[in-house]
């Protein structure tokens, strides 16, 4: 059998071994076992068969594929032209298969390039035979007939541009022949092809036609099946349509009133479209073509802006106002001037009755356009700022002053936004008015009633936004707003009026990035006089400290604050200032370097920090041990902290060496309290160090040191060592040998636990595992040591040792990664999967009324401990195992079980949210525990005291919040027999003691109240 | 569309002007940002004297119940402010047809009596404002749903701000008819629809 046969047997039943039938075909062709010419001859019966139109077709595909597998040099010139012939001859007398024809095609001409002769054939076949490509009901035909057609506009354009300079009657034909396609992946590639006429020929006689036949797709709603293999998207579509009504300027005639016609439609997303291809058409098209409709636009646009229905329109309207704008300076002074005029009069008449929903508009649009270009902000300023200054000094309300400041701020903010890309911007226009503006702002802002909130707020905005500007202010025009600002900063002592001083502090620290000098030289000062060496009342100089240290966010006076600040730390030192206020500059000093911008270098802050503000502190520890007061250890201890922990290796090496002659023993020298507040500057001190810096001998000692005193009974409170020997054992000590670095400080965990534990025993026990497993890297010791924590569970009475779990996750800001700690990832779900199962475990099998009456509680507690601190994504697979055990834990009643409330009702709350089908099944139980956790006062006398819960109002709070979810989440059949209930019972929640608590319960009302309104609709 | 708006262009009130619970009680100090730079979150026993176990149970508890925060007129007017108006989407609160001042709240006439008046007056946006009936009834809904049945609500229009306010007065202090409004299905959904931005 010839493989043509084969084929026509095989492409029916095996697509796969079709093609493999062809390419083998090919492969012979091109060994010389097969002739060109036999193949051919093979075909004849088959491709010719008269009656039967399906196997013509498929011995077209056949050749087809044929072709496709070929490499270029398998066929001779004159082969391939004899093959290009034969093919173009069938489709003149024969369009079965044309699909494979054109696909023929395709992979002739990869095989060899045309000349334009042969392109041009090729077009003028299909385009005399196939016209419309519609006719063709297999959307793979069309699409191998619109790439081809695609190929030749790509390849041979100078070919196919001469047929349609020659032939008037070429482009009728051309535009017609894709009419009514409607597949998506056929339109992407149409088009694309078109855009070459549309852009690169003269098209003028054929505009309209060419602009018809793709606008008729507009706007598209297509939306993609949900399986589309292709992946096209509407997004695509409109964006190649855009893209082809924006492609000619002498499309506009068509363009512009089609497309404000279709602004009017009431579906957003067709005028959402019509925006954007308008603004697609004022970046194309050519400025004279734009000047022409200009006016037309605005006084469409504007309508959008001005009567806003959704923010985006406005938005993008806005944006098309702007390109107008900037095509009209491409025009010349008086185009420009003619599409102007009109947007300052109409914005002028807004102006008069502002503030209004118009006149902000109006502000809105005054700046897109005037930001769009220079001279454009400087027709506007000229345009707009006389009469708003007349307005504003003719008019005594001050709200109207405040809308029409607005309008200005708009405008200023304009220039402010061109200066970036226009370093020497021309604002003489706006100078002309800096006076009045200036004095109207200061005014507004110092002098206004404090209960003016907003028109305040505008104006500091306004002065902000003016000082900014280059050349417009002088520079003592700059200190007066400086002053002003400062002022108000240092001496508004009104509480209760919004946002002025917080806002005046912002203002004055963006001021610092753009004047920077004003502000060290005008406002710094003024601090500083607030500041004394010893203040009389230091919790007065609070708030100024507070908004000194705010400054240093911005880099450029952040040395000049910090500098200031240690100053004034070493004379309240010196003249020995109270030990409060000490300690407020040093937390503005900690404030500073943590969240201010020090200078860097190479990613780092600089070390001579380090050395000029810490070094210091630490040398006056040293000096004064055993007189430092708590307070201020800690603090220095935090400082070092931040300042030292990102230094390199090297550097931090020579600090710890130089302070390892005198911190090990200082410690050991310091007792009780002395040596806690001590232990809490090692402890940060510590935790900046890189893991090799420390020296292993001194870890040990350390170790040893902390345990004796985390052990010792009366050393009182003992946090600061506990955290010491986590971070210790976390970062410093080898996870290789940790067992016998533990048996070798004593702190081995199950010798702490042996023979009836201490409670301080149990804590350090703890602070061991919590290291240990934050680490990771100890696994089974770590294992081994958490079963022992939760045996303890099971002996009863111990609450304590519950409550202890939530220690083990808990956040710590020491445990970090930035201290260069180990912190693995799967810590969370390693204690989960360890500790969970055993726990809900032996909540199943124990019953309150048996011997350890408390433990079941104990259980609760420890399991909440755990729970609140993982995401809900570790524990979401087991929500259902954990349900009976968390709704237990809502009926814990006495008043120390309640730490366990809250963090299992955020666990509800979120399972509410994401899984609210498991939560269904507990319907009846949670909304009856729910209601119970609302309840704000202990059932009166009658009840015995004690066992109503009286909840707290946070967990009443969150209780509510929960409850509220559940007619939104739930299915309303699932909820609709409880609302009668609910609904009852939360009419004393209205009445709740604490305010928080009474909001949530309107809104928890609110939502069950609405299933009664969901029925009145259904029925 | 906006043709048959009563008032197209209504006056705006600033954000930043509106009462809020912040400037009613001035004497409330936030706290400082140093105070945030110590945080005392370490729970339970693994705290030191450095972050202090008040923390640990979020200020809440003991002094809960005696400490009672009492419902006042700012309150109230949180309730109703963010009620949208039917004809614009903004809050009654910001077009001014609610305020502060216009909220009263009436302790009870005499010590046997328990029940304290919550007396809204409420200004239309304009004098011949068709709506004025449905935003009282707007107000009233709410107030009777959020607030405990301890209080009294007596919505009225502003006295010389709507030449129908006498009519409006009769309606909305009318308890059975506005049980009856409550049943029309139209004005229930236009009623809900303004309490949809409530939170």
């Amino acid at each position: 059998m010839s493989d043509v046969q084969l084929y026509l047997i095989e492409v029916d039943k095996d697509k796969a071994e079709a093609v493999r039938i062809a390419q083998q075909s090919a492969q012979r062709l091109e060994k010389k076992e097969l002739k060109l010419i036999d193949l051919i001859t093979s075909l004849e019966e088959y491709i010719n068969n008269r009656d039967d139109g399906n196997q013509r077709a498929k011995s077209v595909a056949y050749l087809a594929e044929v072709l496709s597998s070929l490499s270029p040099k398998a066929l001779s010139f004159q082969e391939k032209r004899l093959l290009s012939d034969f093919i173009l001859g069938r489709i003149e007398g024969d369009l079965e298969g044309i699909g494979a024809s054109a696909r023929a095609l395709v992979a002739l001409e990869t095989l060899g390039k045309w000349d334009s002769e042969t392109a041009q054939k090729v077009l003028k076949t299909f385009l005399d035979h196939t016209h419309p490509v519609r006719q063709f009901k297999l959307q793979t035909e069309r699409y191998a007939i619109v790439q081809l057609v695609d190929l030749l506009l790509a390849k041979y354009r100078d070919a196919i541009h001469k047929m349609q300079e020659e032939d008037p009657e070429f482009m009728p034909v051309f535009i017609s022949y894709f009419e009514g396609e409607k597949d998506p992946r056929n339109l992407m590639l149409v088009f694309s092809l078109l855009q070459v006429p549309m852009t690169e020929w003269d098209i003028q006689a054929n505009a309209q036609d060419l602009f018809e036949s793709v606008f008729n797709y507009f706007p598209i709603t297509f939306k993609p099946p949900p399986d589309d293999p292709y992946g096209i998207t509407a997004q695509d579509l409109k964006d190649r349509l855009r893209d082809c009504i924006a492609s000619n300027s002498d499309f506009a005639p068509h363009a512009f009133p089609q497309l404000l016609d279709k602004l009017d439609s009431t579906s957003m997303n067709t005028k959402r479209d019509v925006l954007q291809a308008i603004q697609a058409c004022v970046i194309g098209y050519e400025p004279r073509t734009i000047n022409l409709y200009a006016v037309t636009l605005w006084d469409a646009l504007k309508f959008e802006i001005l009567n806003v229905q959704e923010e985006d329109l406005a938005v993008e309207s806005l944006k098309a106002l702007a390109l107008i704008a900037a095509k009209m300076v491409e025009c010349g002074e008086n185009q420009l001037n003619a599409y102007i005029r009109p947007i300052i009069k109409e914005c002028n008449e807004h102006l008069e009755d502002a503030p209004t929903k118009q006149s902000e508009a109006a502000g809105k649009i005054l700046y897109a356009v005037a930001a769009s270009s220079p001279p454009v902000a400087d027709r506007i300023t000229k345009g707009i700022l006389p009469a708003l200054f007349a307005l504003f000094q003719g008019s005594e309300s001050i709200v109207r002053r405040r809308g029409l400041l607005e309008v200005f701020n708009e405008i200023t903010k304009a220039y402010s936004d061109l200066e970036e890309s226009f370093p020497d911007l021309n604002t003489e226009a706006l100078q002309a008015f800096s006076t009045d503006a200036l004095d109207a702002m200061l005014r507004g802002f110092v002098n206004a009633p404090t209960a003016e909130v907003s028109f305040r707020l505008t104006s500091l905005d306004g002065l902000a936004q003016l000082a900014k500007l280059r050349k417009v202010l002088s520079d003592s025009d700059i200190h007066r707003v400086v002053d002003a600002i400062t002022d108000v900063v240092l001496h508004e002592k009104i509480k209760g009026h919004g946002d002025i001083r917080s806002n005046a502090i912002k203002t004055l620290t963006e001021m610092a990035g753009t004047v920077p000098d004003a502000v060290r030289d005008r406002a710094l000062p003024a601090f500083m006089v607030e500041l004394p060496d010893v203040p009389a009342d230091p919790s007065a100089c609070d708030s100024v400290l507070e908004a000194f240290a705010e400054l240093s966010s911005e880099q450029r006076i952040f040395d000049t604050v910090v500098l200031r600040l240690k100053n004034k730390l070493n004379a309240a030192k010196h003249q020995k200032a109270p030990e409060k206020y000490q300690r407020s500059l040093l937390l503005a000093l900690l404030y500073t370097f943590k969240f201010g911008s020090p200078r860097q270098e190479n990613g780092k802050i600089q070390s001579e920090y380090y050395t000029d503000f810490a070094e210091p502190l630490v040398a006056d520890i040293r000096q004064g041990l055993g007189n430092v007061a708590p307070s201020i250890l800690e603090i220095t201890g935090r400082i070092c902290n931040v300042v030292l922990r990102s230094q390199g290796a090297h550097f931090q090496a020579t600090v710890y060496n130089k302070d390892l002659e005198w911190i090990p023993s200082a410690i050991n020298a310091s007792q009780g309290a002395q040596n806690q507040a001590f232990t809490s500057f090692v402890l940060y001190y510590y935790a900046a160090l890189r893991p090799e810096v420390a020296d292993a001998a001194d870890i040990v000692s350390q170790l040893k040191m902390q345990a004796a005193v985390a052990v010792n009974p009366s050393a009182g409170r003992n946090g600061g060592s506990l955290r010491l020997i986590a971070l210790l054992l976390n970062k410093f000590a080898n996870p290789k040998v940790m067992q016998s670095t533990l048996e070798a400080c004593s702190i081995e965990v199950s010798a702490l636990l042996s023979n009836n534990a201490t409670p301080q025993a149990i804590n350090l026990a703890f602070a061991v595992v919590k290291a240990l497993i934050t680490q990771g890297k100890s696994g089974a010791l770590s294992t081994r040591y958490l079963d022992l924590l939760l045996q303890l569970l099971a002996n009863g009475s111990e609450n304590a040792v519950a409550q202890q779990f939530a220690t083990i996750l808990a956040p710590d800001d020491i445990l970090t990664r930035e201290n260069h700690c180990f912190v693995s990832g799967l810590a969370k779900q390693k204690v989960f999967n360890q500790a969970v199962p055993h726990i809900i475990e032996a909540v199943r099998n124990t019953t309150i009324s048996s011997t350890a009456p408390t433990s079941k509680s104990n259980y609760l507690i420890a399991l909440s401990g755990i729970l609140r601190w993982l995401p809900y994504s570790i524990l979401e697979p087991s929500l259902s195992s954990l349900s009976p055990a968390l709704l237990q834990t809502l009926d814990l009643t006495s008043r120390a079980d309640d730490i366990a409330k809250a963090p299992t009702l955020a666990i509800f709350e979120s399972a509410l949210m994401h899984d609210p089908n498991v939560v269904q099944e507990h319907t009846a139980s949670l909304v009856t525990r729910l209601l119970n956790c609302c309840a704000s006062v202990q059932i009166p006398n009658g009840a015995k005291a004690g066992i109503a819960a009286a909840n707290t109002a946070p967990v009443r709070a969150k209780a509510l919040l929960c409850l509220a979810l559940m007619p939104r989440q739930l299915k309303r059949e699932a909820v609709v027999p409880y609302r009668r209930q609910v609904v009852k019972r939360l009419l004393p929640c209205l009445d709740d003691p604490k305010r928080a608590v009474r909001m949530e319960a309107v809104r928890c009302r609110t939502a069950w109240l609405g299933l009664d309104k969901g029925a009145d609709d259904e029925e | 569309m906006d043709l048959d708006k009563d008032n197209a262009n209504p006056t705006i009130i600033n954000p930043s002007d509106l009462p809020s619970r912040r400037r009613s009680t001035p004497d409330a100090k936030p706290l400082g940002i140093f105070d945030a730079l110590v945080p005392a979150y370490y729970p339970v026993a693994l705290v030191d004297p450095l972050s202090s176990p008040e923390h640990l149970h979020d200020a809440s508890s003991s002094d809960d119940d005696l400490d009672r925060e009492e419902i006042d007129e700012q309150e109230v007017y949180d309730l109703i402010s963010t009620i949208s108006d039917p004809e614009h989407p903004l809050s009654l609160g910001s077009l001014g047809v609610v305020t502060l001042a216009d909220i009263a709240i009436i302790p009870p006439s005499s010590p046997q009596s328990r029940i304290s008046t919550v007396r809204v007056l409420v200004t239309p946006t304009t004098s011949a404002c068709s709506l004025t009936t449905v935003i009282g009834l707007g107000v009233k809904v709410r107030l009777m749903e959020a607030l405990p049945p301890r209080f009294r609500i007596d919505v009225r229009i502003k006295q010389g701000t709507s030449k129908t306010a006498d009519e409006v007065n009769k309606q909305l202090g009318d308890k059975e008819r506005v049980a009856a409004a409550m049943e029309n299905r139209s004005l229930v959904s236009v009623v809900s629809n303004m309490l949809a931005t409530c939170e």
